[in-house]
């Protein structure tokens, strides 16, 4: 397998409080790979790093073998990595026409016949939203948000689409419509980070995870051996 | 009340220049994110740009008013650099000095380097009056100049428009004033759109400003502070990023400024625009736009 992402002892500071200390992923070409933890792990800062959001203390990450530890993030998405925010941060006053027009910028050169196919591809994905392309992002549901947020990370056709909590505050019956779909998106060549603490869900579906604790990295395996280990179950699973 | 009837002529027509200005302002504080308090002198090295045409090229309102928008649509290029791309991560009231230093900086340039004395800007529209009767004794007299200054205004807006909503920068920079964060993740370089934000308000503020001094038949070099606190009060009537309504607040300052003054004299003018300001705030402190369908 190929390597495609690669984070290696990332160290990040919030002021004096260190959020990540020498964290360390890989991430190879197609696989589902999920980072479970409570709240403050450093789930999000991780995503965040990736992404070049946040200042780095330590550390080197390289996508498909480029250095991108201080590249702007603009450039960083341009090279074919999507981040979906947590909480979703859709633009509220752009209708869901214009939130996927916004979502093909990372792909300059993106041709209209392309653009009106990913269209296409993204409402035969989420229905719900070919019935609202001219509503204001802002209007739709929770749900419907989560959708348009995915949906709009995939029109770039990233070869990573890096996933927080798209779970978070929706119905269980939208969850499963959610993991189904990131199943879904694997199929079509794209590699997916997913962060979550759903972590039974998220264990189902990851080929491998990795188990943040405050900043560290505890624990890490294939989304099976992860789901039977008697830490992760006390800790994430509830059992 | 035909002097109040062309009172509200010549209110209507400022207001619209009135609302030129705001449009510009609210672009930039949308865009950009911050406030700036060197909107006045923006406007002013517009008007000059435009008035060295009126000299050197001859009486040509395209040219002019292609002039008036390049020289601030250049200055807001350093506005950009020197007030704003560094203190994105800033508290908000560093930048806010810097443009005001900025401002003071600029008046007394164009004094030094201009001449501080008001320059007349004449004839640069024919003085021709049309006489519209209104039925009975009652006629109204609509210049040239106000009707040019309507027709320019409107185009312009609806320019704007299209431009925001047809157009794939356009939506950058929607997205951009909305979410800068999620932007940067969209893959736009949120720094240069950004920047075309505060240009492109620019621009329209030096063509408010050069409208202004067609208007008044003259460019002074040092009332321009007034009109840059009114392009504000019009935008914070409009809720400060919504540009139609911006665009409204900016017609009914004029529109009521000028009423004001047929009930008084014109150095109440900046009374009635101001205090119109505090009482709309005191009613309606969101300014007019409403808020409505907006899930976050």
């Amino acid at each position: 397998m190929k390597e495609l992402l690669k984070v290696e002892n990332l160290t990040v500071y919030y002021g004096y409080v260190s959020a990540l200390q020498k964290v360390s992923i890989l991430v190879n070409e197609g696989e589902i790979i999920t980072l479970i933890g409570g709240n403050g792990a450093g789930k999000t800062t991780t995503l965040m790093s990736i992404s070049n959001l946040v200042e780095k203390a330590e550390g080197r990450i390289t996508f498909k073998g480029q250095d991108i530890t201080n590249m702007a993030p603009d450039k960083i998405v341009k090279l074919g990595i999507s981040h979906v925010p947590e909480g979703r941060k859709i633009f509220p006053q752009l209708t869901v026409y214009e939130n996927l027009i916004a979502g093909t910028f990372g792909r300059p050169g993106m041709s209209k016949d392309r653009v009106q196919q990913l269209m296409e591809q993204s409402f035969a994905l989420f229905p719900r939203l070919k019935e609202r392309t001219k509503q204001a992002g802002g209007s739709l549901s929770g749900g419907e948000q989560q959708m348009l947020a995915i949906a709009r990370g995939l029109m770039m056709e990233p070869a990573l689409i890096m996933l927080d909590e798209p779970s978070l505050g929706l119905a269980p019956i939208i969850v499963e419509e959610i993991f189904d779909l990131i199943l879904r998106i694997r199929e079509t060549g794209t590699t997916v980070l997913l962060i979550e603490q759903n972590a039974s869900m998220a264990l189902s579906i990851a080929d491998r995870g990795y188990v943040l604790e405050t900043g560290h990295m505890t624990l890490t395996g294939t989304g099976k051996e992860l789901s039977v280990n008697e830490d992760v179950k006390k800790a994430y699973l509830g059992a | 009340m035909e002097y109040f009837l062309n009172q509200l002529v010549n209110g209507l027509c400022q207001g619209a220049i009135y609302a030129l200005m705001a449009i510009g302002y609210s672009v930039i504080v949308g865009v950009v994110g911050m406030v700036t308090f060197a909107y006045g002198e923006i406007m002013m090295i517009g008007a000059f740009g435009a008035y060295y045409v009126f000299q050197f090229v001859g009486i040509n309102l395209p040219i002019a008013l292609l002039a008036a928008f390049a020289s601030s649509f250049l200055l807001g290029i350093i506005v950009y650099k020197l007030c704003y791309e560094r203190f994105f991560n800033a508290p908000r009231h560093i930048s806010l000095l810097c443009t005001i230093g900025f401002s003071m900086l600029i008046k007394n340039l164009v004094q030094i380097v201009f001449g501080p004395e008001t320059k007349p800007v004449l004839n640069i529209i024919d003085n021709r009056t049309f006489n519209i009767p209104l039925g009975g004794a009652i006629s109204i007299d609509l210049k040239l100049l106000q009707i040019v200054v309507m027709i320019l205004v409107v185009v312009l807006a609806v320019t704007l428009t299209l431009f925001f909503n047809r157009t794939r920068a356009g939506v950058a920079l929607r997205a951009v004033s909305q979410n800068k964060d999620a932007a940067y993740l969209m893959g736009i370089n949120v720094k240069r759109t950004a920047m075309l934000g505060n240009c492109i308000g620019c621009g329209f503020g030096g063509i408010a400003g050069i409208l202004l001094a067609i208007y008044y038949y003259s460019i002074s070099t040092t009332t321009w502070g007034g009109f840059s606190m009114k392009a504000f009060a019009a935008s914070v009537l409009g809720g400060l990023v919504d540009l139609r309504m911006s665009a409204l607040g900016g017609l009914c300052i004029g529109i009521v400024e000028n009423l004001g003054i047929t009930i008084s004299s014109a150095t109440f003018r900046d009374v009635f625009a101001f205090g119109f300001l505090i009482i709309m705030l005191v009613l309606r402190p969101q300014g007019f736009a409403s808020k409505k369908g907006n899930r976050v």
